[in-house]
Protein backbone atom coordinates (compact mmCIF):
# COMPACT_ATOMS: atom_id res chain seq x y z
CA UNK A 1 0.00 0.00 0.00
CA UNK A 2 1.26 3.81 -1.00
CA UNK A 3 0.66 7.14 0.18
CA UNK A 4 0.39 10.16 -2.29
CA UNK A 5 0.55 13.45 -0.59
CA UNK A 6 -2.33 14.36 1.53
CA UNK A 7 -4.68 11.41 -0.65
CA UNK A 8 -5.41 8.28 1.06
CA UNK A 9 -3.41 4.77 0.56
CA UNK A 10 -3.93 3.16 -2.66
CA UNK A 11 -5.06 0.20 -2.23
CA UNK A 12 -5.46 -1.16 -5.61
CA UNK A 13 -3.86 -0.02 -8.99
CA UNK A 14 -3.85 -1.88 -12.47
CA UNK A 15 -1.83 -0.74 -15.40
CA UNK A 16 -1.76 -1.72 -18.76
CA UNK A 17 -3.24 -4.97 -18.19
CA UNK A 18 -3.91 -7.47 -20.77
CA UNK A 19 -5.38 -10.38 -21.75
CA UNK A 20 -6.43 -13.18 -24.23
CA UNK A 21 -8.12 -15.99 -23.89
CA UNK A 22 -7.53 -19.01 -27.05
CA UNK A 23 -10.66 -20.81 -27.85
CA UNK A 24 -11.50 -24.07 -30.41
CA UNK A 25 -9.42 -26.44 -31.97
CA UNK A 26 -7.17 -25.64 -35.57
CA UNK A 27 -8.74 -24.97 -38.15
CA UNK A 28 -11.15 -23.04 -36.02
CA UNK A 29 -8.63 -22.20 -33.36
CA UNK A 30 -9.82 -17.78 -32.48
CA UNK A 31 -8.17 -15.27 -29.98
CA UNK A 32 -10.49 -13.48 -28.58
CA UNK A 33 -8.54 -10.27 -27.39
CA UNK A 34 -10.59 -9.27 -23.99
CA UNK A 35 -8.40 -6.69 -21.78
CA UNK A 36 -5.91 -4.62 -24.48
CA UNK A 37 -4.32 -2.20 -21.94
CA UNK A 38 -6.82 -1.46 -19.15
CA UNK A 39 -5.83 1.16 -16.58
CA UNK A 40 -7.48 1.60 -13.10
CA UNK A 41 -6.60 2.66 -9.28
CA UNK A 42 -8.50 2.29 -5.96
CA UNK A 43 -7.98 4.35 -2.78
CA UNK A 44 -8.90 3.85 0.97
CA UNK A 45 -11.99 5.54 1.70
CA UNK A 46 -12.98 5.17 -2.17
CA UNK A 47 -16.35 3.28 -4.07
CA UNK A 48 -15.29 3.48 -7.49
CA UNK A 49 -17.80 1.78 -10.35
CA UNK A 50 -16.47 -0.15 -13.58
CA UNK A 51 -18.81 -0.86 -15.97
CA UNK A 52 -19.39 -2.61 -19.15
CA UNK A 53 -21.59 -4.44 -21.40
CA UNK A 54 -21.95 -7.99 -20.98
CA UNK A 55 -18.56 -9.84 -22.23
CA UNK A 56 -16.63 -6.54 -22.29
CA UNK A 57 -14.40 -7.88 -20.08
CA UNK A 58 -15.44 -6.44 -16.17
CA UNK A 59 -15.21 -10.13 -15.08
CA UNK A 60 -11.81 -10.89 -16.29
CA UNK A 61 -10.55 -8.01 -14.76
CA UNK A 62 -11.88 -8.92 -11.60
CA UNK A 63 -10.46 -12.58 -12.09
CA UNK A 64 -7.27 -11.52 -12.60
CA UNK A 65 -6.88 -9.10 -9.72
CA UNK A 66 -7.89 -11.62 -7.49
CA UNK A 67 -5.35 -14.53 -8.95
CA UNK A 68 -8.34 -16.71 -10.32
CA UNK A 69 -6.49 -15.73 -13.71
CA UNK A 70 -3.10 -15.22 -15.38
CA UNK A 71 -2.54 -11.71 -16.95
CA UNK A 72 -0.82 -11.58 -20.35
CA UNK A 73 0.88 -8.40 -19.37
CA UNK A 74 0.72 -5.54 -17.37
CA UNK A 75 1.02 -4.47 -13.87
CA UNK A 76 -0.97 -5.09 -10.70
CA UNK A 77 -0.50 -3.80 -7.16
CA UNK A 78 -2.79 -5.45 -4.91
CA UNK A 79 -3.59 -4.64 -1.24
CA UNK A 80 -2.49 -7.27 1.40
CA UNK A 81 -6.07 -8.16 2.43
CA UNK A 82 -8.53 -8.63 0.23
CA UNK A 83 -12.15 -9.28 -0.03
CA UNK A 84 -13.58 -11.02 -3.12
CA UNK A 85 -17.15 -11.55 -3.63
CA UNK A 86 -18.02 -13.05 -7.33
CA UNK A 87 -21.02 -12.64 -9.64
CA UNK A 88 -22.09 -16.11 -8.70
CA UNK A 89 -21.69 -17.68 -5.12
CA UNK A 90 -18.71 -20.08 -5.07
CA UNK A 91 -19.65 -22.21 -2.42
CA UNK A 92 -20.62 -25.83 -1.28
CA UNK A 93 -24.00 -26.47 -1.91
CA UNK A 94 -24.04 -29.64 1.60
CA UNK A 95 -22.53 -27.18 3.75
CA UNK A 96 -24.30 -24.87 6.25
CA UNK A 97 -24.08 -21.21 6.46
CA UNK A 98 -21.93 -21.49 9.76
CA UNK A 99 -19.66 -24.09 8.32
CA UNK A 100 -18.55 -21.33 5.51
CA UNK A 101 -18.01 -19.15 7.89
CA UNK A 102 -15.64 -21.81 9.63
CA UNK A 103 -13.83 -22.34 6.40
CA UNK A 104 -13.61 -19.13 5.72
CA UNK A 105 -12.28 -18.07 9.27
CA UNK A 106 -9.52 -20.23 8.61
CA UNK A 107 -8.51 -19.17 5.04
CA UNK A 108 -8.21 -15.81 6.80
CA UNK A 109 -6.66 -16.91 10.13
CA UNK A 110 -9.25 -15.35 12.25
CA UNK A 111 -9.05 -16.91 15.92
CA UNK A 112 -12.22 -18.50 17.34
CA UNK A 113 -12.99 -15.03 18.87
CA UNK A 114 -12.60 -12.70 15.87
CA UNK A 115 -14.23 -15.22 13.47
CA UNK A 116 -17.65 -15.71 15.94
CA UNK A 117 -17.63 -11.89 16.20
CA UNK A 118 -17.54 -11.77 12.46
CA UNK A 119 -20.01 -14.00 12.00
CA UNK A 120 -22.43 -12.76 14.00
CA UNK A 121 -21.97 -9.50 13.14
CA UNK A 122 -22.04 -9.95 9.38
CA UNK A 123 -25.26 -11.81 10.17
CA UNK A 124 -27.21 -9.31 11.32
CA UNK A 125 -25.96 -6.92 9.57
CA UNK A 126 -27.30 -8.91 6.49
CA UNK A 127 -30.34 -9.86 8.34
CA UNK A 128 -30.07 -13.71 7.92
CA UNK A 129 -28.83 -14.58 10.99
CA UNK A 130 -32.01 -17.40 11.08
CA UNK A 131 -29.90 -19.12 8.18
CA UNK A 132 -27.17 -19.77 9.98
CA UNK A 133 -28.07 -23.58 10.22
CA UNK A 134 -29.18 -24.27 6.82
CA UNK A 135 -27.55 -25.55 3.88
CA UNK A 136 -26.25 -24.10 1.19
CA UNK A 137 -28.69 -25.44 -1.59
CA UNK A 138 -31.63 -24.73 0.75
CA UNK A 139 -31.00 -20.89 0.31
CA UNK A 140 -32.75 -18.72 -2.01
CA UNK A 141 -30.71 -16.86 -4.32
CA UNK A 142 -30.65 -13.28 -2.50
CA UNK A 143 -29.67 -15.14 0.47
CA UNK A 144 -26.80 -17.05 -0.93
CA UNK A 145 -25.76 -13.83 -2.18
CA UNK A 146 -25.91 -12.27 1.19
CA UNK A 147 -23.61 -15.13 2.46
CA UNK A 148 -21.44 -14.00 -0.60
CA UNK A 149 -21.08 -10.89 0.62
CA UNK A 150 -20.54 -11.69 4.04
CA UNK A 151 -17.63 -14.34 3.34
CA UNK A 152 -15.75 -11.42 1.16
CA UNK A 153 -16.14 -9.50 4.25
CA UNK A 154 -15.22 -11.37 6.78
CA UNK A 155 -11.67 -9.84 7.67
CA UNK A 156 -12.56 -6.65 7.03
CA UNK A 157 -10.50 -6.09 3.93
CA UNK A 158 -8.61 -3.12 2.93
CA UNK A 159 -10.20 -3.57 -0.37
CA UNK A 160 -13.59 -4.86 -1.70
CA UNK A 161 -14.00 -6.08 -4.51
CA UNK A 162 -17.80 -6.67 -5.89
CA UNK A 163 -19.04 -8.25 -9.25
CA UNK A 164 -22.14 -7.68 -9.92
CA UNK A 165 -23.32 -8.42 -6.10
CA UNK A 166 -26.41 -7.43 -5.89
CA UNK A 167 -28.32 -10.05 -8.18
CA UNK A 168 -30.88 -11.40 -6.69
CA UNK A 169 -31.50 -9.05 -3.87
CA UNK A 170 -34.46 -7.69 -3.01
CA UNK A 171 -35.67 -4.13 -3.00
CA UNK A 172 -34.69 -3.82 0.96
CA UNK A 173 -31.26 -5.76 0.57
CA UNK A 174 -30.67 -3.64 -2.20
CA UNK A 175 -30.85 -0.37 0.01
CA UNK A 176 -29.31 -2.26 2.86
CA UNK A 177 -26.40 -3.12 0.51
CA UNK A 178 -25.49 0.56 -0.52
CA UNK A 179 -26.01 1.52 3.46
CA UNK A 180 -23.62 -1.30 4.33
CA UNK A 181 -20.91 0.18 1.20
CA UNK A 182 -21.02 3.75 2.55
CA UNK A 183 -20.23 2.44 6.32
CA UNK A 184 -17.13 0.38 4.94
CA UNK A 185 -16.14 3.43 2.82
CA UNK A 186 -16.25 6.05 5.61
CA UNK A 187 -14.15 3.49 7.90
CA UNK A 188 -11.64 3.29 5.01
CA UNK A 189 -12.37 0.22 2.83
CA UNK A 190 -11.63 0.71 -0.79
CA UNK A 191 -15.04 -0.64 -2.82
CA UNK A 192 -14.51 -1.96 -6.40
CA UNK A 193 -18.17 -2.22 -8.05
CA UNK A 194 -18.21 -4.25 -11.30
CA UNK A 195 -21.84 -3.98 -12.69
CA UNK A 196 -22.90 -3.89 -16.38
CA UNK A 197 -25.67 -1.54 -14.83
CA UNK A 198 -24.94 1.17 -11.89
CA UNK A 199 -27.23 2.99 -11.07
CA UNK A 200 -26.64 4.68 -8.10
CA UNK A 201 -23.69 6.89 -10.11
CA UNK A 202 -24.13 9.67 -7.22
CA UNK A 203 -22.77 7.04 -4.48
CA UNK A 204 -19.70 6.35 -6.28
CA UNK A 205 -16.12 8.34 -5.97
CA UNK A 206 -15.54 7.83 -9.38
CA UNK A 207 -16.64 5.50 -12.43
CA UNK A 208 -14.42 3.35 -15.12
CA UNK A 209 -16.49 2.08 -18.33
CA UNK A 210 -14.44 -0.70 -20.14
CA UNK A 211 -14.72 -0.57 -24.11
CA UNK A 212 -12.77 -2.51 -26.57
CA UNK A 213 -10.93 -3.89 -23.96
CA UNK A 214 -10.12 0.02 -22.30
CA UNK A 215 -10.84 1.69 -19.52
CA UNK A 216 -12.08 5.44 -19.43
CA UNK A 217 -12.50 7.62 -16.64
CA UNK A 218 -15.72 9.46 -16.37
CA UNK B 1 -10.86 -28.99 16.42
CA UNK B 2 -7.69 -28.01 14.49
CA UNK B 3 -7.59 -26.08 11.58
CA UNK B 4 -6.73 -29.24 9.47
CA UNK B 5 -9.53 -31.35 11.15
CA UNK B 6 -12.40 -28.72 10.39
CA UNK B 7 -11.29 -28.19 6.84
CA UNK B 8 -11.35 -32.09 6.18
CA UNK B 9 -14.44 -32.57 8.25
CA UNK B 10 -15.86 -30.20 6.19
CA UNK B 11 -15.02 -31.49 2.81
CA UNK B 12 -15.96 -35.39 4.09
CA UNK B 13 -19.05 -33.75 5.41
CA UNK B 14 -19.91 -32.29 2.23
CA UNK B 15 -20.14 -35.92 0.13
CA UNK B 16 -21.81 -38.14 2.86
CA UNK B 17 -24.98 -35.32 3.04
CA UNK B 18 -25.29 -36.14 -0.59
CA UNK B 19 -28.51 -39.08 -0.08
CA UNK B 20 -27.48 -40.31 -2.83
CA UNK B 21 -23.92 -41.02 -2.50
CA UNK B 22 -25.61 -42.85 1.21
CA UNK B 23 -27.57 -45.32 -0.85
CA UNK B 24 -24.70 -45.66 -3.64
CA UNK B 25 -22.55 -46.47 -0.89
CA UNK B 26 -24.29 -49.71 0.09
CA UNK B 27 -25.79 -50.47 -3.34
CA UNK B 28 -22.93 -50.96 -5.76
CA UNK B 29 -20.91 -53.33 -3.03
CA UNK B 30 -24.13 -55.13 -2.98
CA UNK B 31 -24.54 -55.07 -6.79
CA UNK B 32 -21.20 -55.66 -7.74
CA UNK B 33 -20.59 -58.82 -5.08
CA UNK B 34 -24.15 -60.13 -4.91
CA UNK B 35 -24.74 -60.06 -8.75
CA UNK B 36 -21.95 -58.78 -10.74
CA UNK B 37 -19.30 -61.66 -9.14
CA UNK B 38 -21.69 -64.74 -11.07
CA UNK B 39 -21.95 -63.23 -14.40
CA UNK B 40 -17.51 -62.62 -13.85
CA UNK B 41 -16.61 -65.51 -13.94
CA UNK B 42 -18.74 -66.21 -17.09
CA UNK B 43 -17.35 -63.20 -19.05
CA UNK B 44 -13.84 -64.21 -17.55
CA UNK B 45 -14.59 -67.54 -19.52
CA UNK B 46 -15.86 -65.80 -22.80
CA UNK B 47 -12.27 -63.37 -22.65
CA UNK B 48 -10.30 -66.23 -22.15
CA UNK B 49 -9.46 -65.84 -18.87
CA UNK B 50 -9.75 -68.35 -15.77
CA UNK B 51 -11.53 -66.32 -12.84
CA UNK B 52 -12.96 -69.27 -10.40
CA UNK B 53 -16.01 -68.30 -8.79
CA UNK B 54 -14.91 -67.27 -5.12
CA UNK B 55 -11.89 -65.51 -6.51
CA UNK B 56 -14.88 -63.94 -8.94
CA UNK B 57 -16.30 -62.72 -6.18
CA UNK B 58 -14.20 -61.82 -3.84
CA UNK B 59 -12.36 -59.38 -7.21
CA UNK B 60 -16.13 -58.01 -7.33
CA UNK B 61 -15.48 -56.21 -3.93
CA UNK B 62 -12.43 -54.72 -5.48
CA UNK B 63 -13.67 -53.07 -8.03
CA UNK B 64 -17.19 -51.79 -5.98
CA UNK B 65 -14.50 -49.68 -4.26
CA UNK B 66 -12.70 -48.84 -7.12
CA UNK B 67 -16.27 -47.44 -8.89
CA UNK B 68 -17.00 -46.02 -6.18
CA UNK B 69 -14.19 -44.37 -5.01
CA UNK B 70 -13.47 -43.34 -9.03
CA UNK B 71 -17.17 -41.42 -8.88
CA UNK B 72 -16.84 -39.43 -5.77
CA UNK B 73 -13.31 -38.56 -6.24
CA UNK B 74 -14.50 -37.21 -9.51
CA UNK B 75 -17.75 -35.71 -7.84
CA UNK B 76 -15.33 -34.25 -5.15
CA UNK B 77 -13.43 -32.39 -7.39
CA UNK B 78 -16.01 -31.43 -10.30
CA UNK B 79 -18.93 -30.11 -7.77
CA UNK B 80 -16.29 -27.75 -5.80
CA UNK B 81 -13.66 -26.72 -7.83
CA UNK B 82 -15.00 -22.92 -7.73
CA UNK B 83 -15.55 -22.63 -4.42
CA UNK B 84 -12.00 -24.54 -3.22
CA UNK B 85 -10.96 -22.31 -5.97
CA UNK B 86 -11.83 -18.89 -3.98
CA UNK B 87 -11.25 -21.01 -0.32
CA UNK B 88 -7.16 -21.01 -1.78
CA UNK B 89 -7.71 -17.48 -2.66
CA UNK B 90 -8.89 -16.28 0.80
CA UNK B 91 -5.49 -17.18 2.13
CA UNK B 92 -6.09 -21.01 2.51
CA UNK B 93 -3.65 -21.95 -0.45
CA UNK B 94 -3.78 -24.76 -2.89
CA UNK B 95 -1.76 -26.99 -0.71
CA UNK B 96 -3.98 -26.74 2.60
CA UNK B 97 -7.19 -27.25 0.48
CA UNK B 98 -5.41 -30.20 -1.81
CA UNK B 99 -4.72 -32.04 1.47
CA UNK B 100 -7.53 -31.50 3.27
CA UNK B 101 -9.89 -32.80 0.09
CA UNK B 102 -6.85 -35.76 0.47
CA UNK B 103 -7.69 -36.56 4.05
CA UNK B 104 -11.40 -36.64 3.37
CA UNK B 105 -10.90 -38.53 0.00
CA UNK B 106 -8.99 -41.36 2.11
CA UNK B 107 -12.15 -41.12 5.21
CA UNK B 108 -14.09 -42.57 1.90
CA UNK B 109 -11.58 -44.25 0.30
CA UNK B 110 -11.93 -46.03 3.74
CA UNK B 111 -15.23 -46.30 4.76
CA UNK B 112 -16.01 -47.51 0.87
CA UNK B 113 -13.68 -50.21 1.44
CA UNK B 114 -15.05 -51.05 4.40
CA UNK B 115 -18.50 -51.57 2.90
CA UNK B 116 -17.03 -53.77 0.46
CA UNK B 117 -15.58 -55.61 2.98
CA UNK B 118 -18.19 -56.22 4.87
CA UNK B 119 -20.31 -57.50 1.58
CA UNK B 120 -17.77 -60.25 0.55
CA UNK B 121 -17.71 -61.41 4.37
CA UNK B 122 -21.73 -61.48 4.23
CA UNK B 123 -21.53 -63.32 0.94
CA UNK B 124 -18.74 -65.54 0.74
CA UNK B 125 -16.90 -65.51 4.03
CA UNK B 126 -13.31 -64.02 3.81
CA UNK B 127 -10.43 -66.60 4.64
CA UNK B 128 -7.12 -64.29 4.82
CA UNK B 129 -9.01 -61.16 6.17
CA UNK B 130 -5.84 -58.77 6.22
CA UNK B 131 -4.90 -59.44 2.69
CA UNK B 132 -8.12 -59.23 1.01
CA UNK B 133 -8.59 -55.91 3.47
CA UNK B 134 -5.68 -54.35 2.25
CA UNK B 135 -5.96 -55.37 -1.32
CA UNK B 136 -9.97 -54.06 -1.60
CA UNK B 137 -7.93 -50.45 -0.27
CA UNK B 138 -5.35 -50.75 -2.80
CA UNK B 139 -8.42 -50.21 -5.30
CA UNK B 140 -10.19 -47.86 -3.56
CA UNK B 141 -6.74 -45.55 -3.50
CA UNK B 142 -5.84 -46.23 -6.81
CA UNK B 143 -9.12 -44.77 -8.25
CA UNK B 144 -9.01 -42.08 -6.18
CA UNK B 145 -6.67 -41.08 -8.45
CA UNK B 146 -8.38 -41.84 -11.59
CA UNK B 147 -11.25 -39.66 -10.68
CA UNK B 148 -9.40 -36.60 -9.43
CA UNK B 149 -7.49 -36.73 -12.46
CA UNK B 150 -10.47 -36.87 -14.91
CA UNK B 151 -11.86 -34.47 -12.06
CA UNK B 152 -9.57 -31.98 -12.68
CA UNK B 153 -9.14 -32.86 -16.75
CA UNK B 154 -12.62 -32.54 -17.47
CA UNK B 155 -14.81 -30.01 -16.62
CA UNK B 156 -18.03 -30.84 -17.95
CA UNK B 157 -20.20 -33.31 -15.45
CA UNK B 158 -21.54 -35.92 -17.83
CA UNK B 159 -18.28 -35.96 -20.29
CA UNK B 160 -16.28 -36.67 -17.01
CA UNK B 161 -18.35 -39.42 -14.82
CA UNK B 162 -18.45 -41.17 -18.67
CA UNK B 163 -14.75 -41.14 -19.06
CA UNK B 164 -14.40 -42.20 -15.30
CA UNK B 165 -16.45 -45.44 -16.49
CA UNK B 166 -14.41 -45.79 -19.51
CA UNK B 167 -11.79 -46.30 -17.65
CA UNK B 168 -13.11 -48.71 -15.34
CA UNK B 169 -14.52 -50.80 -17.94
CA UNK B 170 -11.48 -50.74 -19.89
CA UNK B 171 -9.80 -52.00 -16.38
CA UNK B 172 -12.25 -54.40 -15.67
CA UNK B 173 -12.43 -56.28 -19.09
CA UNK B 174 -9.10 -55.91 -19.65
CA UNK B 175 -7.33 -57.18 -16.45
CA UNK B 176 -5.25 -60.34 -15.70
CA UNK B 177 -8.19 -62.41 -14.67
CA UNK B 178 -10.67 -61.75 -17.45
CA UNK B 179 -7.86 -62.26 -20.20
CA UNK B 180 -5.35 -64.68 -21.49
CA UNK B 181 -2.10 -64.18 -20.26
CA UNK B 182 -0.13 -61.22 -21.60
CA UNK B 183 -0.60 -57.79 -23.57
CA UNK B 184 -2.32 -55.19 -22.20
CA UNK B 185 -4.12 -57.26 -19.06
CA UNK B 186 -0.12 -56.72 -17.51
CA UNK B 187 -0.47 -52.65 -17.70
CA UNK B 188 -3.87 -51.86 -16.29
CA UNK B 189 -3.84 -49.50 -13.08
CA UNK B 190 -5.31 -52.38 -11.02
CA UNK B 191 -3.53 -55.35 -11.84
CA UNK B 192 -1.68 -56.21 -9.04
CA UNK B 193 -4.63 -55.44 -6.91
CA UNK B 194 -6.43 -57.69 -8.98
CA UNK B 195 -3.90 -60.40 -8.60
CA UNK B 196 -3.67 -59.91 -4.68
CA UNK B 197 -7.16 -60.09 -4.52
CA UNK B 198 -7.90 -63.32 -6.58
CA UNK B 199 -5.16 -64.99 -4.27
CA UNK B 200 -6.84 -63.68 -1.43
CA UNK B 201 -10.42 -64.90 -2.30
CA UNK B 202 -8.82 -67.97 -3.44
CA UNK B 203 -7.48 -68.57 0.46
CA UNK B 204 -4.17 -68.05 -1.03
CA UNK B 205 -0.62 -66.13 -0.42
CA UNK B 206 0.63 -63.18 -2.79
CA UNK B 207 4.01 -62.99 -4.23
CA UNK B 208 6.23 -59.81 -2.40
CA UNK B 209 6.46 -58.66 -6.31
CA UNK B 210 2.19 -58.13 -6.20
CA UNK B 211 2.42 -56.11 -2.85
CA UNK B 212 5.07 -54.26 -4.10
CA UNK B 213 3.55 -52.90 -7.46
CA UNK B 214 -0.13 -53.15 -5.67
CA UNK B 215 1.49 -50.54 -2.79
CA UNK B 216 3.24 -48.65 -5.14
CA UNK B 217 0.86 -47.89 -7.55
CA UNK B 218 -1.97 -46.95 -4.64
CA UNK B 219 0.67 -44.20 -3.42
CA UNK B 220 1.22 -43.54 -7.02
CA UNK B 221 -2.52 -43.40 -7.15
CA UNK B 222 -3.08 -40.84 -3.90
CA UNK B 223 0.18 -38.60 -5.14
CA UNK B 224 -1.80 -38.05 -8.52
CA UNK B 225 -4.80 -37.27 -6.68
CA UNK B 226 -2.96 -34.23 -4.18
CA UNK B 227 -1.55 -33.32 -7.06
CA UNK B 228 -4.84 -33.01 -8.89
CA UNK B 229 -6.61 -31.33 -6.03
CA UNK B 230 -3.97 -29.12 -5.90
CA UNK B 231 -4.22 -28.03 -9.61
CA UNK B 232 -7.70 -27.71 -9.08
CA UNK B 233 -7.77 -25.10 -6.10
CA UNK B 234 -5.22 -23.31 -8.04
CA UNK B 235 -6.77 -23.52 -11.42
CA UNK B 236 -5.19 -20.20 -13.22
CA UNK B 237 -5.69 -19.99 -16.85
Amino acid sequence: MTTVGQERALVLSVRGLRKSFHRGLPPRRRTIEVLRGANLEVRGGELVGLVGENGSGKSTLMQIVVGLLKRDGGEITPPGRLGYCPQSPMAWDKLTVSEHFALFAEAYQLDEARSQAAESSLLEELQFASYRDFRVEELSGGTRQKLNLALALMHEPELLLLDEPYAGFDWETYVRFWEMSERRRESGMGILIVSHLLAERERLSRVYSLTDGRTVEG
Amino acid sequence: MSGFGAISGNFLREQIRAPLNLVLLVAIPAFFVLIFASVLGEFAEALGGDLARQSATAISAGWAAAFLCGALSYFQVSSSREADRRLALAGLGPRRVATGRIAASLALGVVVSVVAYLTLWLRSGVAHPLHVAAAIFIFAAIYIGVGALIGTLVRGPLEGSLLVVLVFSLDVFSGPAMTSSGGFGNFTPTNHAANLLIAGGGGQGSPTSDWIGGAAIAFGGLLVALVAFFLSARGRG
